[in-house]
């Protein structure tokens, strides 16, 4: 049952020093060194006299913010889009604005930072460690079971296509530290952001196995060279344009064609066949 | 020190899914019987992945916030926290497993109340009263009817109701005719789910032809209640299933708790 090894607590087997305990201390010392505050993802993260301060990065000068000094909030905080859409993956580039937690202490801030973004203070420290454990695409794809076992038939080229469309800093700040396999490199831009992504996360899984589902239709291609679920997407975005409802689907609804990630991954693969030459 | 990790399953498209797991942690934490309570999802982050690299306890216990045995309690959850049985060592950390909530003792009061929330202030029929407990089921795996069929006779055990009567959304007894054919005036219907989503939410209430709370028909008054998963007093049984897990730790899977035998034979 536990043949992949965990990232952070497989390389911190055998140590005395709790990872999460350390992460916490490295991280207040980090924002500590920094008068001015550090940014984090989309957190702007200041000390205080007494204790710290996180706001939203696009807060810097904002006024009338709400205030709070429970860290738990930051939950609530993160649990909605602006819009009031759910919020699947913490690191994508919608955190909502308004707010200001000041907490007592590092080990507040460590709550309130997992609620904003999950394990990343203890990927952040791990990485600067060199202890950040790595799990490329196929390595995660050989363990999915259920619906998700498809995945493991995605194509190098699919992996490439569907990295790029779900994880670039457009849609996900974390940076992708994975590749497709040991010998394969991702080639995408993996953002500059101080988030490490150790690992296809669950919502790039779910992708996958649209993509692969996309694959499956190569030999369905029509005259024109355009596959069932390409023509859906074209018709339908005609269709919503020309509405003036420009309505897109949730962040995860990938079964949407008028998904984010699903059109950035029809940039990639469908357009330059519309417009070869360009 | 003492960790208490619940697992959710989450969703990409709804939050009502990791909801009362939040809730419940929230609820847990207040009683300080835990030096930390963490959430983990399988669609949610933090994922199960990685949650045990952020809890500073050394003794951890992992109750997955499920209904019944099954995929995710017996393969998923297991696999993603890297888990090989009832007590797990790794990276300095105890790791224990508990089962689900579903065959857990407390149950069955979870449901009671639960049932008794809907009801109170509201106007039954003059007749018979049935209470019909409503699981997933699958024909798949036995487990998930089991859980309904244990509380079921667990219930029926306390004669508070005329009639208590099982059903389900994907196997028989299927819950249409169930809720039409069972013998009462007064039906009241309990789904035994973790958390309201697509079926307690839309398709439950579009099959039935419910119209909320209270369903007028001719021959009888359906009452409907929440999922038990929201309840608040799943909070006393997450945590009472963690005790129990600590108490019986180091025993064969299967034999920690006599209820998960009876859901066998009750299967």
């Amino acid at each position: 049952m536990s043949e992949a090894p965990r990232s952070a607590s497989g390389s911190a087997s055998g140590e005395s020093e709790n990872v999460a305990a350390t992460s916490r201390e490295a991280f207040a010392a980090w924002v500590d060194d920094a008068m001015e505050g550090r940014t984090f993802a989309q957190v702007l993260i200041r000390r205080l006299e007494t204790g710290y301060e996180m706001r939203h990065t696009d807060d810097l000068d904002a006024e009338n913010l709400e205030t709070s000094d429970d860290p738990r909030l930051a939950r609530e905080i993160s649990r909605l889009t602006e819009a009031g859409e759910h919020r699947p993956l913490k690191s994508a580039p919608n955190l909502r604005r308004g707010w200001i937690l000041r907490v007592a202490d590092a080990r507040e801030m460590a709550v309130a930072m997992n609620y904003l973004y999950p394990a990343a203070v203890v990927h952040w420290h791990l990485e600067r460690e060199g202890k950040l454990e790595i799990t490329s695409y196929r390595e995660n794809a050989a363990r999915q079971s259920g619906i998700y076992k498809r995945v493991q038939r995605l194509s190098d080229e699919g992996v490439h296509n569907a990295a790029q469309a779900c994880c670039e800093d457009a849609v996900c700040l974390k940076r992708t530290l994975w590749d497709v396999d040991g010998e394969t490199p991702l080639a995408m831009d993996r953002g500059n952001g101080e988030i490490p992504c150790p690992e296809p996360c669950s919502l790039f899984v779910s992708f996958a196995r649209r993509v692969r589902l996309f694959e499956r239709e190569e030999r369905e291609r029509d005259a024109a060279g355009l596959t069932p679920s390409e023509r859906e997407d074209l018709a339908s975005l005609v269709a919503a344009r020309a509405s003036g409802k420009m309505k897109m689907a949730r962040e995860a609804e990938f079964e949407e064609p008028l998904n984010e990630r699903r059109l950035r991954y029809r940039l990639l693969t469908l357009a330059p066949k519309l417009r070869p030459g360009e | 020190m003492r960790a208490l990790v619940i697992v959710g399953h989450g969703s990409h498209l709804n939050g009502d899914s990791s909801l009362p797991v939040y809730e419940h942690a929230a609820r847990i934490r207040e009683t300080r019987e835990f030096d930390e309570v963490v959430e983990c999802f399988w669609k949610e982050e933090p994922s199960m992945r990685h949650v045990l690299d952020t809890v500073e306890s050394d003794d951890i216990c992992v109750v997955p916030a499920f209904i019944s045995e099954g995929y995710f309690t017996q393969q998923v959850i297991p696999r993603e926290l890297g888990l090989d049985g009832p007590v797990t060592e790794k990276g300095g950390m105890t790791v224990r497993y508990a089962g689900p909530l579903g065959t857990f003792g407390q149950m069955e009061g979870v449901i009671l109340e639960r049932t008794e929330d809907l009801m109170r202030g509201k106007k039954k029929r003059p007749g018979r009263t049935a209470l019909v407990l409503l699981g997933h089921g699958t024909d798949l795996n036995k487990s998930s009817s089991g859980v309904i069929y244990l509380n079921a006779e667990r219930i029926r055990e306390h004669s508070l109701f005329d009639l208590v009567a099982e059903a389900f959304l994907d196997q028989a007894p299927e819950v249409g005719e169930v809720v039409a054919g069972v013998e009462a005036e007064n039906v009241i219907l309990i789904p035994v789910f973790i958390a309201e989503g697509w079926h307690t939410r839309e398709t439950i209430p579009e099959d039935l032809g419910l119209t909320g709370e209270v369903t007028e028909r001719e021959d009888r008054t359906i009452f409907y209640g929440a999922p038990v998963g929201t309840h608040p007093s799943m909070a006393d049984l997450i945590a009472a299933r963690a005790r129990d897990t600590y108490r019986t730790g180091d025993q064969a899977p299967g034999t920690a708790g006599c209820e998960d035998e009876v859901v066998r034979s009750a299967s």
